[in-house]
């Protein structure tokens, strides 16, 4: 079974990552709402109504396995893929002006697809996806191919859309881009849904309870002051008596304690609470299970 | 349906601009052309020179033709009756070349057989006629009328010569306009053959590009392989227009400055030298090309939606832009098979198999082609237009199953291809 009982709700004005690992059903998922494959059960809907054809022309694209006419020009396949999706002629040119304006690639508009680079088709496919406008933007794995310059570039755009009130599902491994940007997040595993929420909340789901220190000093010194009432777990040496200190704490120490044993001790350059990145909560969502299978 | 018309102004526009179609557009006519003149050029002049036995049993004719004497054919007569069995294998006979049989009331009811042993060409059949009739004008002219021959001629009945094979009075066996019938039936096949695989092709190459999941995105499963197979259809049209135009204005040509018409009064009065041959008269006297390219369009039509739903059906169950090849084989073996069928039913047009065949989705556009050069009997004409109907009611059902080949295939990449994934495929809702 590809996908079992997922069930999820997009708001507009948000971007929404859907995580997991290879193989979990995210592509599934994403090919049933943009309704290219037919689902068993369930029922997708698209501002209230039943998922229809005629909602597509309002959906945006962007599949992780991308592909374009290579003998048209950048021109052809924009007006090709905007027709389709219901543009006029008028539309698609304001459309297609605007973002090679934006991405500053109207010197592009000529040129086959089989002249371009790699990043530049990606950059053609997005532009493709979004050249309509539309409500909802799917995008399986946006930021691949492209270089740091154009993931901002990007990013930005999305960022742009989403305050317009777009409604953008993401699927991804990039975590970091998922902290960035996403708002909400669901992480799909063996078909079914594992987890769904806020980043913040998730991460704030996920803590262990660690801290970092960053400081200058002695390290022995250090961890004396720590005594009994906390646990050194990792330090990293930034350089001559520079560190940071992860560590938890132990007999009901609080955070203001911990900066209350160490003042006068070492210098404190920073200190917090050490929040799981969203790639630790997805390895120990998903791993745990691993292991139970494995055994 | 308005994304299957942009999904196929753009297979139009990709076909047209390509090179492989300007080729093929400049370069198909040409060959055909070609092909052409030489079989006008070496088909031999029409410098036969018959011996025709005048059967007279009643010697109406006086033992008399012409005054003036054809230096092409030799009349003998012969006054008793010759039967045909007997003409066709008697010794004595064998060096005629055909025998002209006049019955005794030849003068009233106009009618006549020639039986020949080769197929006299145009010409020759319009000389033995002309001869034939004006000597029978000369007769009745003379013996029921005082007027004139010139005058006669006026008020006459034309005479009805038919020529038949001696060796196949029933005319059974392949006439040469079966020939050209398999021609344009070779024609659907090229063209099918060259668009199907066009079709497989493209449909490969958008699944192995991946951009047939964006398409898909915004446009059904069906729309998309409709839209593709009226595109490439329509290119397949627009080639063969051009084919049309260009092999008419060729033979227009030629017409008119290699094989010129003998019995155009202008060429007579210009002293053109003319030369004619089986294969010009065939060309330009016989072959019906205002009732045979209608059909041949709307068989053309039924025939490429028929093969092309195959073709498309193959190209979105193969794993790879090569794997559709093993698929291939019996789609090229049905093809052949049709035109075998074609060949089949110009060799033997009365066989039971040329009926089956005429009805047979895959082998009737080439089969049906051969019949229409034939000639249909009175009552026959149904039979084109029911094998046209079925025919395109298969093409329908084919299209249908070629839908949910289409639907459930498109989006499986890397795998090889089986019968019984394709059968659960056609299942599959």
């Amino acid at each position: 079974m590809a996908l079992d009982e997922v069930s999820l709700s997009l708001n507009s004005g948000e971007i929404f990552g859907l995580l997991g690992p290879n193989g979990a059903g995210k592509t599934t998922l994403i090919r049933i709402i943009n309704r290219i494959v037919e689902q068993d059960s369930g029922i997708v809907r698209f501002k209230g109504d039943l998922m229809q054809q005629k909602h597509l022309a309002s959906v945006g694209y962007l599949p992780e396995e991308r592909g374009l006419y290579k003998s048209m020009t950048v021109e052809a396949h924009a007006r090709f893929l905007g027709a389709l999706r219901g543009m006029t002629r008028r539309d698609i040119d304001t459309a297609l002006n605007y973002w090679l304006d934006k991405f500053d690639i109207q010197s592009w508009r000529k040129k086959r697809i089989e002249e371009l680079s790699k990043g530049m088709a990606q950059k053609v496919q997005f532009l493709c996806a979004v050249l309509h406008e539309p409500e909802l933007l799917i995008l399986d794995e946006p930021f691949s191919g492209f270089d740091p310059v154009n993931v901002e570039l990007v990013k930005k755009e999305l960022i742009e859309m989403k305050m317009k009130g777009k409604t953008i599902l993401i699927s991804t491994h990039n975590m970091r881009s998922v902290e960035e940007i996403c708002d909400r997040v669901a992480l799909i595993h063996q078909s079914k849904k594992v987890l769904e929420g806020k980043v913040s909340e998730l991460q704030e789901q996920t803590k262990t309870g660690e801290y970092a220190v960053k400081f200058r000093g002695n390290m022995v010194v250090f961890v004396n002051a720590l005594w009994t009432g906390f646990e050194l777990i990792d330090k990293e040496i930034l350089g001559d008596d520079k560190f940071i200190a992860r560590l938890k704490m132990r007999g009901g120490s609080t955070f203001e304690d911990l900066l209350k044993v160490l003042m006068g001790q070492v210098k404190i350059e920073a200190a917090w609470e050490v929040l799981p990145s969203m790639q630790d909560v997805f390895i120990s969502t998903v791993q745990p299970e691993t292991k139970e299978h494995e055994s | 349906m308005k994304a299957s018309w942009i999904i196929a102004k753009r297979e139009l526009l990709e076909r047209i601009g390509s090179r492989s179609f300007l080729f093929m557009a400049v370069f198909g006519p040409i060959l055909v052309l070609l092909l052409v003149y030489t079989l006008f050029a070496v088909g031999g002049n029409d410098q036969q020179k018959w011996k025709v036995l005048v059967s007279d049993q009643y010697n109406v004719l006086d033992n008399k033709i012409m005054a003036n004497e054809d230096p092409n054919i030799t009349y003998y007569f012969y006054n008793d009756v010759i039967e045909i069995e007997e003409f066709a294998k008697d010794e004595r006979f064998q060096k005629f070349d055909a025998m002209v049989e006049i019955n005794g009331k030849v003068l009233s009811n106009k009618s006549g057989f020639v039986f020949y042993r080769e197929k006299p060409s145009m010409q020759m059949q319009i000389n033995i006629r002309y001869q034939v009739e004006r000597r029978l004008e000369e007769l009745v002219a003379a013996e029921f009328t005082n007027l004139t021959v010139g005058q006669f001629r006026q008020i006459k009945q034309p005479l009805t010569l038919n020529f038949k094979n001696v060796y196949d009075p029933h005319e059974t066996s392949a006439d040469l306009s079966a020939w050209v019938g398999l021609f344009f039936g070779a024609v659907i096949f090229v063209f099918i053959f060259l668009f199907g695989m066009t079709i497989l092709r493209s449909v490969a190459r958008e699944k192995s590009n991946r951009i047939v999941e964006v398409i898909l995105a915004s446009v059904s499963s069906r729309s998309l392989m409709f839209g593709k197979i009226v595109g490439i259809g329509v290119s397949a049209f627009i080639q063969f227009a051009i084919w049309i135009g260009l092999i008419g204005l060729g033979l227009y040509f030629m017409r008119s400055q290699l094989f010129v018409d003998a019995y155009d009064p202008a060429n007579a009065a210009e002293q053109m030298q003319t030369v004619s041959n089986e294969f010009v008269s065939l060309v330009y006297e016989r072959i019906q090309f205002s009732a045979m390219l209608p059909y041949f369009f709307l068989f053309f039509v039924v025939g490429y939606l028929f093969y092309g739903a195959f073709f498309a059906a193959l190209g979105a169950v193969s794993g790879s832009e090569s794997d559709g090849q093993q698929f291939l084989i019996p789609l090229i073996a049905m093809l052949c098979f049709a035109l075998y069928a074609g060949y089949s039913v110009a060799i033997n047009p009365d066989s039971a198999s040329s009926d089956f065949y005429a009805y047979l989705p895959f082998t009737a556009p080439i089969v049906m082609m051969v019949k229409l050069a034939q000639g249909f009997g009175p009552d026959e004409g149904a039979q084109l237009y029911l094998s046209l109907f079925v025919t395109l009611l298969f093409a329908i059902g084919m299209l249908l199953v070629a839908g949910r080949l289409y639907k459930n295939g498109l989006l499986q990449f890397g795998h090889s291809v089986r019968l019984r994934t394709i059968f659960s495929w056609i299942k599959m809702k």
